[in-house]
């Protein structure tokens, strides 16, 4: 396909950072935070992997069990670490993106407040079992109202830069942060609150809509939007194709509100539902297949930089392991795969790859980039950033490739009711010990990177010439 | 034309959203209008009772269901692991959940599918049970819940609850414990 078109054809860059100075004090308020609670939630993460090991661990302490850990690592990980930085990248990318400063610097510092109110008020929600009992949704309804609240303070702020941009072209990452604000809104209503006022297979089918596009149109979205400014940027190489971006852009929110049903598949939900939901699964490849082979294009002749680039490295694994997840996505919902791998530990290895694996990284990335920027300083360590790549990067596959194996041998075994259930959970003893370990691999690159952006944060003033 | 839409951020808007609400219309709300099961109670299904409710309440701030799941699906190895003394039990069917709220289908299945566990145990093997699963199933990775067990008002309540799990069909053949 030749671009011809020069406006809306190739060669499409971020913006370069113009004259206007940016104060960006929301955006490391926001970044800040998120590595915190990248920190504290990955403690948490790794006492549930032991509790599968050693399952008498703390179990005397009702705050501390398995029912009210496990959503405050999902929840933590997905609300307090990825959407609060996630958000402070969004903070710094719109405004050099449209030429002028944050609508208003002091909105967002309130949001950002507001974010930590929320997140620390989940954490004494869900310890103290104060849980709704809807995956994602387990939050209780005042914070619920307080999320809302946060995200329209969010929407108002980047709308209102992207209102008075003075850039007249609008750079794809712009479209998926906008996309990101409206969807989010609407299916994150449906998740939190039509879910109040219906029960049963209704409920639930409300629920799938949630959490898929949780994932699909919140996470994606702006993760994408991310690894679209920071890819170009971090290599300082033109975006192979604006208008393929385009496409992945549009049949992304086409497709990908349908498929929620496939959460049930085989399951008491109507046939019809779960053939629309497996039909606009497997149109999925399209949106991933456009933004995948739009970076892998953008890199030609340049991935002699991924030697010592750490956030290119992020960034370009993410994009491999977005590939995958989203290759398995859509197979999974296959009623054949389905029957061997749903319900399985298969799945928290797919679930990992897209969080953690896939936009995870992207955030590492864009903080790693954003950082010595922001507080107009180096970073303290390129090897140790190195480091912390290999350690998440080793780790992260430990995890999937375990549960992968091990989800499989376990669906395996369910489809022979010969073999006791019990014998099942005795057979994945040994996976769950691989994953704790590869947890605690996780974990320490997580330390790793908190500690070196607290040092570039901390100890700039020893740069500063 | 296109790259007038191209640079348009109320384009944007209004296409993102449009797209958006005719996959989100026609995949929630269309399906219980079509499918009467999903909001038609099944004939031998009752509401729940009050400490039926409480004990489902304590199912779900424990976050049970997060290693249990409550649906036999339409896999013959399910109506097997569901089923009871060589009889296969019913596929779970939407009229069955009607009163479920917040629904308990879950995701994961760390332990077996309750969906037909009602009447499977007597109430003095679940007081062992959750006291500590290992006592009863060595190899068990549930965790303990001695709180629950100590507590004269939680643990009838719950038990209770687990009882009616799958009762909406009348399948289990004899032997059941609680009748
Ligand atoms: C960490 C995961 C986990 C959690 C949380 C958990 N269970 Fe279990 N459960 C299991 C496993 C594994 C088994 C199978 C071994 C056994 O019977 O102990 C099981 C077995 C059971 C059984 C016996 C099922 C049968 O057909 O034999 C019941 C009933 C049960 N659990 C109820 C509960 C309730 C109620 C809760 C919440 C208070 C709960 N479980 C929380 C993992 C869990």
């Amino acid at each position: 396909m030749p671009d011809n078109n020069a406006a809306a054809a190739t060669g499409a860059r971020p913006a370069e950072a113009g004259p206007v100075a940016h104060p960006d004090t929301t955006a490391k308020w926001f970044l800040i935070s998120a590595i915190c609670y990248f920190f504290i939630v990955g403690i948490i993460a790794i006492t549930i992997a032991a509790k599968f090991c050693w399952p008498e661990l703390l179990g005397t302490v009702p705050y501390l069990s398995y029912g009210r850990l496990r959503p405050l690592h999902v929840n933590g990980m997905l609300f307090g670490w990825l959407l609060a930085a996630d958000m402070g990248l969004a903070y710094y990318i719109v405004p050099r993106l449209c030429g002028v400063k944050l609508w208003s610097e002091k909105l967002g510092i309130a949001t950002a407040a507001l974010w930590n109110v929320i997140i620390l008020g989940a954490v004494f929600a869900l310890m103290g079992g104060y849980n709704q009992g809807l995956e994602y949704a387990e939050l209780p309804l005042p914070l619920d109202i307080l999320v809302v609240i946060a995200w329209i303070m969010f929407g108002i702020n980047i709308f209102g830069t992207i209102m008075t941009r003075r850039y007249q072209q609008m750079y794809v990452s712009l479209w998926y942060i906008m996309g990101c604000i409206l969807w989010t809104a609407f299916v994150y209503l449906t998740g939190n609150f039509a879910t109040e006022f219906t029960s049963g297979v209704n409920q639930a089918n409300l629920n799938w809509m949630y959490v898929h596009n949780a994932v699909g149109l919140i996470f994606t979205p702006i993760g994408l939007g991310i690894a679209y400014y920071f890819i170009p940027k971090s290599s300082e190489t033109p975006l192979y194709s604006h208008r393929l971006s385009m496409v992945g852009f549009w049949a992304l929110s086409f497709v990908y509100v349908w498929t929620g049903a496939h959460h049930m598949i085989h399951g008491p939900i109507s046939q019809w539902l779960q053939t629309i939901a497996i039909t606009f699964s497997l149109m999925l490849l399209i949106p991933v297949w456009a933004v995948v082979y739009n970076f892998f294009a953008t890199m030609k002749g340049q991935w002699h930089q991924l030697r010592d680039n750490v956030p290119l490295k992020f960034l370009m694994s993410g994009v491999v392991f977005y590939l995958l997840t989203c290759f398995q996505g859509p197979m999974h919902s296959l009623r054949s795969v389905s029957a061997i791998v749903s319900k399985t530990d298969w799945i928290p290895g797919h679930a990992h790859m897209a969080v953690l694996g896939c936009f995870s990284f992207f955030a590492v990335a864009g903080i790693y980039y954003v950082a010595p920027r922001l507080w107009r300083t180096q970073l303290h360590s390129d090897a140790l950033a190195n480091w912390s790549f290999w350690f998440i990067i080793m780790g992260g596959l430990g995890f999937f490739v375990t549960l992968w194996l091990g989800g499989f041998w376990q669906g395996w075994q369910w489809n022979n009711p010969a073999i006791p259930f019990i014998d099942t959970v005795k057979a994945l003893q040994p996976i769950w010990l691989v994953r704790f370990f590869s947890g605690v691999m996780i974990f320490l690159g997580i330390v790793m990177f908190a500690y070196n952006i607290m040092a570039t944060v901390v100890g700039r003033k020893a740069y500063v010439q | 034309m296109f790259s007038k839409a191209d640079n348009s951020a109320a384009w944007a808007v209004g296409g993102a959203l449009a797209l958006f609400f005719l996959g989100g219309l026609i995949t929630t709300v269309v399906p219980p209008l079509v499918d009467k099961s999903w909001g038609r109670p099944a004939p031998g299904l009752k509401p729940y009772t009050e400490i039926q409710l409480k004990g489902r309440a304590i199912y779900v701030r424990e976050g049970c269901w997060y290693c249990h799941t409550q649906q036999t699906r339409t896999l013959v190895s399910d109506t097997k692991r569901s089923g009871w003394r060589g009889v296969d039990s019913p596929i779970s069917t939407p009229d069955e959940f009607v009163y479920d709220k917040p629904h308990m289908f879950g995701t994961k299945r760390t332990g077996p599918d309750l969906s037909r566990v009602g009447g499977k145990y007597d109430t003095q093997w679940h007081r062992t049970h959750f006291r500590n699963p290992r006592d009863l199933v060595p190899g068990s990775v549930m965790p303990p819940f001695p709180w629950i067990v100590n507590d004269p008002v939680e643990f009838p309540a719950l038990v209770a609850y687990i009882q009616t799990l799958g009762r909406a069909k009348d399948w289990r053949p004899d032997h059941d414990y609680e009748k």
